[in-house]
């Protein structure tokens, strides 16, 4: 497959010594959706900044379809849609003057602006709100605009700078809706998050990123399945050892399972027998049925895949979703952003 | 390429008619300093008009019609540090940073805000000629003196806006720049021929006038207004519009050009 974005050894340094991209290298594939999962203050910003012409980078290399970032910087800027994090619209301006004034950015002729922004109002569903002004527009509505005011050139590359912060869960469900039709029709779509659903969901392919470095990269299921197995556990009705050690010897003869924890008094109120195993859907009915034959009896059966976020946790020693640190970090930002 | 930058600042222009239009209250508050200038400095200072030395100075013994020019010129420089805060709104709300990434002119973006308050000058300053005649102060230069002075004004408006451009391209707050702008614009009126003719001024603020553009500006006016088109005046008007002009447009140019975040 084609690499629409190259990166090599990309690094941005803030001042004399405040490493915010440690010489990263990527590469986006044409037409798949590429995430850039990492914490607040992980270089997700400042590389989608970069890779837009926005910000000087310190050294490396980067390219878009074979266009250098900084030799070929005017060209680029045609072939590319930036959304922010800060919602770009105009607020004096209704959601209509918004689109037609982008157009204009773009050197888009009257009329085939004038249906350009008719059919990216109905694609956004903005059509009944068109020539109101943003003042009266909900967070949602104003982040569809801002989608919207990025797609008038229809960009080859669509750089999405944490497309959902601060939306309430409805605009979120929209948002990725909206990203997955664009990239159907074909569009390459890189996006950063500290959303783990949100990067799982939409991502082919993701980096994951911590302190300007990336940690992993890979399809989200490889990730996932890199870090360990599934986990079932189980409570048992009585609390006893017996009826624990009768359940291990019960499922040591199963197949697929790849370690049962062991027995301890009181398992029932505390954590639960754990049991790893590669496939967890489908062992765990082998598991309820060997149970059942042995004649013991559950209290809670609980199956967990690995997530993101464990994935994080287990590269980074860090949890990753931390909103409310996010949503404070935001209130206080300007100057040095992540 | 030399068409695009023309749509490309005509559309700039336009958002910012646009968005002017939707602040008419703005442009009501912006000529409430001018007009209390008008009303409280020329009463209280009336009687400068009564010096002997201010009548054959100027050509006039009311002070209201010398001062017209400090007024305008009061107005020129508030309105100025809107471009500045403008800019900084637009960094601000990240609606900068989609104009970067389009493929369009760092000029362009700086020179649409700035044709747009030329146009807004042109007006305070048309109402305040109006004020002005309502008060008794008569253009001497008649209809195309008018013109001159609203020519002057827009151009003038265009090259100290260029000063709160830079301020706002490298400090990115608009306190600062108001600040700096307020800050500035009072010791410059008072220390240039706007308030008082030069020759009455004591001999250091004569020296200050003197490299003041305040003073070129305000000679200009005070000319056309008092007297009639003199050409030398309206001449040293229009070249320190230019020295202005070209250092604070092409040190404001040159910071925008570096990529920003």
């Amino acid at each position: 497959m084609d690499n629409i974005v190259v990166v090599e050894n990309l690094s941005k340094i803030y001042g004399k010594d405040i490493v915010a991209v440690d010489g990263i290298s990527f590469q986006v594939r044409k037409g798949e959706i590429f995430g850039f999962l990492g914490p607040n203050g992980a270089g997700k910003s400042t590389t989608i900044k970069i890779l837009t012409t926005l910000l000087e980078k310190t050294s490396g290399k980067a390219s878009i379809d074979g266009l250098d970032i900084d030799a070929d910087q005017a060209k680029v800027r045609r072939i590319i849609g930036y959304c922010s994090q800060d919602v770009g619209v105009d607020d004096d301006l209704t959601a209509r003057e918004n689109l037609i004034l982008q157009c204009s950015f773009h050197h888009i002729p009257k009329d085939k602006a004038r249906s350009k922004v008719d059919e990216l109002l109905r694609k956004v569903r903005l059509t009944e709100a068109a020539d109101r002004r943003l003042k009266t527009f909900s967070g949602g509505m104003r982040k569809r605009l801002d989608l919207a005011s990025s797609l008038v050139s229809d960009p080859e590359v669509l750089f999405l700078d944490e497309p959902t912060t601060g939306l309430d869960p409805q605009s979120r469900q929209d948002v990725w809706e909206y990203v997955k039709q664009l990239n159907k029709q074909g569009m390459t779509i890189f996006l950063t998050t500290q959303y783990m659903e949100e990067a799982d969901r939409l991502a082919d392919r993701l980096c994951i990123v911590d302190q300007g470095k990336i940690v992993a990269e890979g399809k989200p299921n490889e990730l996932k399945a890199n870090v360990g197995a599934d986990k079932i556990t189980l409570w048992f009705k009585t609390d006893d050892l017996e009826a624990c050690e009768k359940a291990v010897k019960a499922l040591s003869n199963l197949q697929g399972i790849e370690e049962v924890g062991k027995c301890v008094v009181g398992l029932t109120t505390t954590e639960g027998l754990i049991i790893m195993t590669k496939n967890g859907s489908a062992v765990v009915t082998q598991v309820v049925r060997a149970l059942d034959s042995a004649g013991i009896e559950l209290e809670q059966l609980k199956l967990t895949v690995p997530t993101l976020d464990e994935v994080f946790i287990k590269l980074t020693g860090k949890t990753l979703n931390v909103i409310e640190r996010k949503e404070a970090v935001r209130r206080g930002r300007r100057g040095m952003r992540s | 390429m030399k068409m695009e930058i023309i749509s490309e600042i005509v559309a700039i222009f336009r958002r910012w008619n646009t968005k002017l239009l939707r602040q008419p209250i703005f442009l009501f508050f912006s000529l409430i300093q001018p007009l209390v200038w008008f009303l409280l400095f020329t009463q209280a200072f009336s009687a400068i008009g009564d010096i002997p030395a201010f009548k054959t100075l100027t050509g006039t013994n009311s002070y209201i019609t010398f001062f017209t020019a400090a007024v305008i010129i009061q107005t020129i420089a508030s309105s100025a540090l809107q471009a500045g805060i403008g800019l900084v709104n637009d960094l601000d709300s990240g609606f900068m940073d989609k104009m970067r990434v389009a493929p369009i002119s760092k000029s362009a973006i700086l020179f649409g805000k700035l044709f747009s308050d030329a146009i807004s000058t042109i007006i305070q300053v048309i109402i305040i000629l109006f004020i002005g005649l309502a008060l008794g102060v008569n253009i001497a230069s008649g209809v195309l003196g008018a013109l001159m002075i609203l020519a002057i004004a827009a151009t003038f408006g265009i090259a100290w806006s260029g000063i709160s451009l830079f301020i706002a391209l490298t400090t990115k707050s608009s306190q600062t720049t108001l600040s700096v702008g307020l800050l500035t614009t009072f010791p410059l009126l008072f220390l240039s021929a706007s308030v008082m003719p030069l020759q009455l001024l004591p001999s250091w603020v004569q020296q200050v006038a003197k490299v003041n553009p305040f003073t070129y500006i305000a000679q200009a006016f005070q000319n056309l207004i008092i007297k009639g088109f003199v050409l030398d005046s309206i001449g040293y008007a229009f070249i320190a519009i230019l020295i202005i002009g070209v250092i604070s447009l092409g040190a404001s140019i040159l910071v925008f050009q570096k990529k920003i975040s």
